[in-house]
C-alpha cells in the first residue's frame, strides 16, 4: 500500500464515502425503513403472474435497448475518437443532441410519423406501420435513439484515454479491422459495458415512452402504487424487483467484463492513428444516417407539427425565469455532483478487485431507484424541524435531488476514468516524496479532466430534464423549465406540445454547443 | 507558505453556491400563501395572479397535473404531513381530494363564498368545496362520424360498431378514475364488470392520458373517445375536426366533475389560506375559468357559462355520493384495469 492510513487519503475518501451515503443512501434507507414499519408491504413482493409478465417485458425492453443503443453509439464513439472526421466537434454535438430531447417527445414524433393516421399512412394511403410503432420493438428503437449518445460519449472518452501507440504498433502487422477487434475493442469494453448498464437502467425506469406506445411494463406497477393508491410502502417495495433486475444485470456484466488491466497514455500524440483515414467516408455516412434518423426526422416532424401553433409567444415570454433557474441549477448541480463523484470514483477505482465490483453493482442499484421514491425519501429526510428543515423549501432541495439521483452514474463514469490512470504514476510520486493530496491535484485529477467534463455534461443534461424528483421537492412559487413545460402541455394541442419540447431542447443545446465549440477551439485539442 | 490548490477553491465555491441557493425563505416579511394546484397551470395561473393583484398577498404556487403522470402533489402533501408547507389544495378532480381527506391531510373550512353552490358539491364536514366543473365527454372525429351517429352513452363504446375505433385513458388515474368510480357506485359491480369485459372484447385502446385520447380522435386513429371537456375544447378552438357529446343525458345523467378546494391541516398560513379559498369560490374566479380555454362550467347561478358548452341547468347531472364513490375508488379502478388487461 503506497499511502499510509495516516495520509490525507484516509479522511478525504472517508468524507467522500460519508457524503455519498448521506446524499444517495439516506433517502432510500428512509423509504425502506418506512416500508419495513408497514410490515405487510413486503407481501406484494410475491408477484402474481401478470406482474411477472410485466417484469419480463421490462427486462426485454431494457436489454434490447442497451444492446441496440450500444450497437449505434459505440461505433460512433470510435469514429469520433479515431477516424479523422472533419468538423468533429460539430458531429459530436449533433450526434449527442437526441439525448437532450425528452424521450416522451421523441416517441410522440414517431407516433406522428408512424401512427395509424400518421404521415407514413397518409403518404402510402393505408396504415402499414402502426402495428410496428405501437410495439415492444418500436419502444426499443425509440429509447435506443434517445440513449445511444451515452454509449457514444463514453466510448469516445475511453478511446481517447488509450495509448494510440499500441494500436499503431499493431497496425504495422495487422489490418485496421483486426486491430480494432483484437486490441481496441477489448480495451474499451469495460467503459462500453458500463454505459450499456446505464442505458439498461434508464430504459427499465422509463414509463412515458412505453405507456405512449402501449407497451406494458413493470414501472406502471410502481406508478400505480404512487398515483392511484398513494401507498409509499407498496411503491418502494415494488421498486425492489426493478432494482434487483438492475442488480442481476450489473452482476452479470461485472462477471463477464471483469476489471481489465488497462494500458493508457498521457501527453501528446495523435488520438487518431492515421491508418483509420480510409474509414472516413464510411464513418461520415454512418454518422449522417444516425443523425438523420435520431435527430433530423423527429425534429422536422415536431417542427411541422409545431408550425400551426398560435399562442406560444405568451408561454415563451413567461418562461424566462424558469429557463434561467433551470440552467443555473443544472450547472450548479452538475458541478456539485462531479465534485463529489471524483472522490467516490477514485475510491472505487483504487479499490480491490472484489470491493470494486461490489461498488459498481451498488452504484447501478442506487441509480435504478425510481425518481419518485427518491423524491418522497428526500421529503422524509429533510422536511423536519431544526437545521435540516432550513434547507427544505429552498432550491437546495433540487440540488440534493440531483445529487441523490445522479451521483451514482457520475461516480461510475469517474471510476472508469480513474482506472485509466496508471497506479504507477501515484507510486512514482509517492517514491519521489509527494504527499497524497499533492499527487491527486498534480497528477491524478489533471488526467481525469476529460472524464470529468464528460460526466459533468451527462449530469447537466440529466439534471436539466429531471422531473420525477424535482416536482416533489421544488420550492413553492418556483419551477424548473421541465416542470413548467410539463404542467403547461397537459391539455395543449399537439402543436404547442411540439413547440415547447423544441424550446426545452433548444435551451439546453445552445450552451452545450457553445461549450463544445469552446473546448474544440482550445489549443492542443 | 500555505498553498491553496484549485480543488480546494472549487470545493469552497461549491459550498458557497449551495449556501446561496438555499437562502432563507423566512427573510421576506411580505404576506404569502402557498397553494398546491393540480388544475392545469395555463388555466389556474391567471386566476392566482389576479388574486395577487387584488389582495397584495404573494401566492407561491406548486403546479402539477394528472396528465404528466408525475404523481406530484397528492404524494407531496402526504409526505409533508408531519410539517406541512402548503396552505391550500386546489384539485381539478374529486378523487385526490377525497383520498387526502381520508388520510387526514386536510382541515375543515366552510367558506361563505360557497353560498349558492349546490349542496351536493359541498362536503357536509367542510373538508372540501366544489367549484367550476368539467364534464366527462365523448369526443368524435367530425370527418369520420356524423353527429347523429355519435355515441350517446358511455356504454355505447362497447357496441361492436366502434370495434377498434374507441379510446379511453387508463382507468386507474386522474379524471378517468373518478368517472369509473362514479359509474361503479351508480350502476353496480356486475354491470360495470360486464361493460369493461365488452370494451376489452371490442379492442378499445387504453392510452396514457385524456389528451392522448383527444389526439387519437383528432388524427382519426380512432373515431370516438372518452375524455374531458377542456381537452376537447382546446382542439375545437384550434379548428381540429372534433366535436363532443355530453353522454348519458337520458338515463344516468351527465358526469360532472368539479374542481375542489381545501384547506391543508396545520397550514403555515391558515388565515391567508382561508382568504384565498374565499376568492377561488367566488363568482369572479368561476367567471375567469369559464371564459378561459378550460371552459369550466360555473356552479354559482347567474355566472355566464362557457361559449362552447351548455349551462349546467340545461342538462341533468349524474347524482353522486362522493364519499361513497371515493370509498371504493382504488378497488374498482384496479378491477377495471384488470378487466382491460392492463
Amino acid at each position: 500500500m503506497m499511502w499510509g492510513f495516516r495520509s490525507a487519503r484516509t479522511p478525504a475518501l472517508a468524507a467522500a464515502v460519508a457524503a455519498f451515503t448521506v446524499l444517495c443512501g439516506l433517502p432510500l434507507a428512509y423509504m425502506l425503513a418506512q416500508a419495513g414499519a408497514a410490515g405487510a408491504a413486503y407481501a406484494v413482493l410475491l408477484l402474481d403472474a401478470r406482474q411477472r409478465a410485466l417484469l419480463l417485458n421490462t427486462a426485454a425492453l431494457g436489454a434490447s435497448t442497451a444492446v441496440l443503443a450500444t450497437l449505434i453509439g459505440a461505433p460512433l464513439g470510435f469514429a469520433l475518437a479515431r477516424v479523422p472526421l472533419r468538423f468533429r466537434s460539430v458531429w459530436r454535438v449533433a450526434l449527442a443532441a437526441p439525448l437532450l430531447l425528452p424521450p416522451y417527445v421523441i416517441a410522440l414524433a414517431w407516433v406522428y410519423l408512424g401512427g395509424s393516421a400518421g404521415l407514413v399512412a397518409a403518404a402510402v394511403g393505408r396504415d402499414v406501420v402502426s402495428a410496428w410503432t405501437y410495439s415492444l420493438p418500436g419502444a426499443v428503437v425509440v429509447l435506443s435513439l434517445v440513449f445511444y449518445p451515452l454509449s457514444m460519449l463514453t466510448t469516445e472518452v475511453a478511446l481517447r484515454r488509450i495509448e494510440p501507440r499500441i494500436e499503431e504498433a499493431a497496425l504495422t502487422a495487422a489490418s485496421p479491422g483486426r486491430v480494432l477487434r483484437t486490441i481496441t475493442l477489448p480495451l474499451v469494453t469495460p467503459a462500453v459495458a458500463a454505459s450499456a448498464l446505464v442505458v439498461f437502467v434508464l430504459a427499465v425506469s422509463e414509463f412515458g415512452v412505453p405507456s405512449l406506445l402501449r407497451v406494458r411494463v413493470f414501472t406502471s406497477e410502481i406508478f400505480t402504487a404512487f398515483a392511484a393508491l398513494y401507498d409509499f410502502s407498496r411503491a418502494t417495495v415494488l421498486a425492489l424487483p426493478l432494482v434487483t433486475l438492475s442488480f442481476v444485470v450489473a452482476l452479470l456484466a461485472t462477471l463477464l467484463v471483469g476489471d481489465r488491466l488497462l494500458v493508457t497514455r498521457r501527453g501528446g500524440g495523435s488520438a487518431s492513428p492515421l491508418a483509420y483515414e480510409g474509414w472516413t467516408r464510411r464513418a461520415a455516412a454512418a454518422a449522417s444516417g444516425v443523425m438523420v434518423i435520431a435527430l433530423v426526422v423527429p425534429v422536422v416532424v415536431l417542427a411541422r407539427e409545431a408550425s400551426g401553433v398560435a399562442s406560444l409567444a405568451a408561454v415563451i415570454r413567461g418562461s424566462g425565469e424558469a429557463i434561467r433557474t433551470s440552467l443555473a441549477l443544472a450547472a450548479l448541480g452538475a458541478t456539485l455532483v462531479t465534485a463529489v463523484a471524483v472522490w467516490v470514483g477514485y475510491a472505487r477505482g483504487r479499490a480491490s478487485r472484489r470491493a470494486g465490483a461490489a461498488a459498481d453493482v451498488l452504484l447501478i442499484v442506487l441509480f435504478a431507484v425510481p425518481s419518485t421514491v427518491v423524491g418522497v425519501g428526500l421529503i422524509g429526510v429533510w422536511n423536519r424541524p431544526g437545521p435540516l428543515g432550513s434547507v427544505y423549501g429552498t432550491d437546495g432541495m433540487l440540488l440534493l435531488g440531483y445529487l441523490a439521483r445522479f451521483l451514482p452514474v457520475a461516480a461510475l463514469a469517474l471510476a472508469a476514468g480513474v482506472r485509466y490512470v496508471p497506479a504507477s504514476h501515484e507510486e512514482a510520486a509517492a517514491v519521489g516524496g509527494a504527499g497524497w493530496w499533492q499527487t491527486m491535484t498534480r497528477i491524478v485529477l489533471p488526467q481525469l479532466r476529460l472524464t470529468a467534463v464528460a460526466a459533468w455534461t451527462i449530469v447537466f443534461i440529466l439534471a436539466f430534464g429531471e422531473l420525477g424528483t424535482s416536482v416533489l421537492v421544488a420550492p413553492p412559487g418556483e419551477s424548473t423549465l421541465p416542470i413548467r413545460i410539463y404542467t403547461m402541455i397537459a391539455n395543449a394541442p399537439s402543436a404547442e406540445v411540439a413547440a415547447l419540447a423544441l424550446l426545452q431542447s433548444g435551451v439546453v443545446l445552445v450552451p452545450l454547443a457553445l461549450l463544445a465549440c469552446g473546448i474544440a477551439a482550445r489549443p492542443g485539442r | 507558505m500555505m498553498r491553496i490548490d484549485r480543488a480546494s477553491l472549487l470545493a469552497a465555491a461549491a459550498v458557497m453556491m449551495l449556501a446561496a441557493a438555499c437562502g432563507s425563505p423566512a427573510e421576506n416579511p411580505e404576506r404569502t400563501v402557498t397553494i398546491y394546484v393540480s388544475t392545469d397551470r395555463v388555466f389556474s395561473e391567471p386566476v392566482l395572479r389576479e388574486y395577487e393583484k387584488r389582495s397584495g398577498v404573494r401566492v407561491n404556487a406548486v403546479y402539477d397535473t394528472e396528465e404528466t403522470k408525475s404523481t406530484g402533489l397528492a404524494n407531496r402533501l402526504i409526505a409533508e404531513m408531519n410539517r406541512p408547507q402548503g396552505d391550500v389544495f386546489w384539485s381539478n378532480e374529486p378523487v385526490r381530494t377525497l383520498v387526502l381527506k381520508s388520510r387526514g391531510v386536510l382541515a375543515a373550512y366552510r367558506s361563505t363564498s360557497a353560498n349558492g353552490i349546490p349542496d351536493a358539491l359541498v362536503d357536509p364536514d367542510g373538508y372540501w368545496t366544489g367549484f367550476s366543473a368539467r364534464i366527462r365527454v365523448i369526443a368524435y372525429n367530425t370527418r369520420l362520424v356524423e353527429p347523429e351517429e355519435a355515441p350517446r352513452s358511455v356504454f355505447d363504446l362497447a357496441d361492436p360498431r366502434w370495434k377498434g375505433n374507441a379510446a379511453l385513458a387508463d382507468p386507474r388515474f386522474g379524471s378517468t378514475s373518478f368517472h369509473v368510480a362514479a359509474l361503479y357506485a351508480q350502476v353496480g359491480d356486475a354491470k360495470m364488470d360486464d361493460f369493461f369485459r365488452r370494451l376489452k372484447a371490442n379492442d378499445v385502446r387504453v392510452v396514457d392520458s385524456n389528451s392522448t385520447v383527444r389526439d387519437l380522435v383528432v388524427r382519426g386513429e380512432v373515431r370516438v373517445g372518452l375524455t374531458d371537456t377542456d381537452d376537447v375544447n382546446v382542439a375545437v378552438e384550434n379548428g381540429d375536426p372534433v366535436a363532443m357529446v355530453l353522454p348519458d343525458r337520458e338515463g344516468l345523467g351527465v358526469p360532472v366533475m368539479p374542481n375542489m378546494v381545501s384547506l391543508v391541516a396545520n397550514a403555515p398560513h391558515p388565515d391567508e389560506g382561508r382568504a384565498l379559498i374565499d376568492y377561488l369560490l367566488s363568482p369572479d374566479a368561476e367567471r375567469m375559468l369559464a371564459e378561459s380555454e378550460a371552459v369550466q362550467i360555473p356552479l354559482h347561478a347567474g355566472v355566464p357559462g362557457p361559449r362552447n358548452l351548455p349551462s349546467i341547468d340545461s342538462f341533468r347531472p349524474m347524482t353522486l355520493d362522493y364519499t361513497k364513490a371515493a370509498a371504493r375508488v382504488e378497488e374498482v379502478t384496479l378491477r377495471a384495469a384488470g378487466l382491460l388487461g392492463l
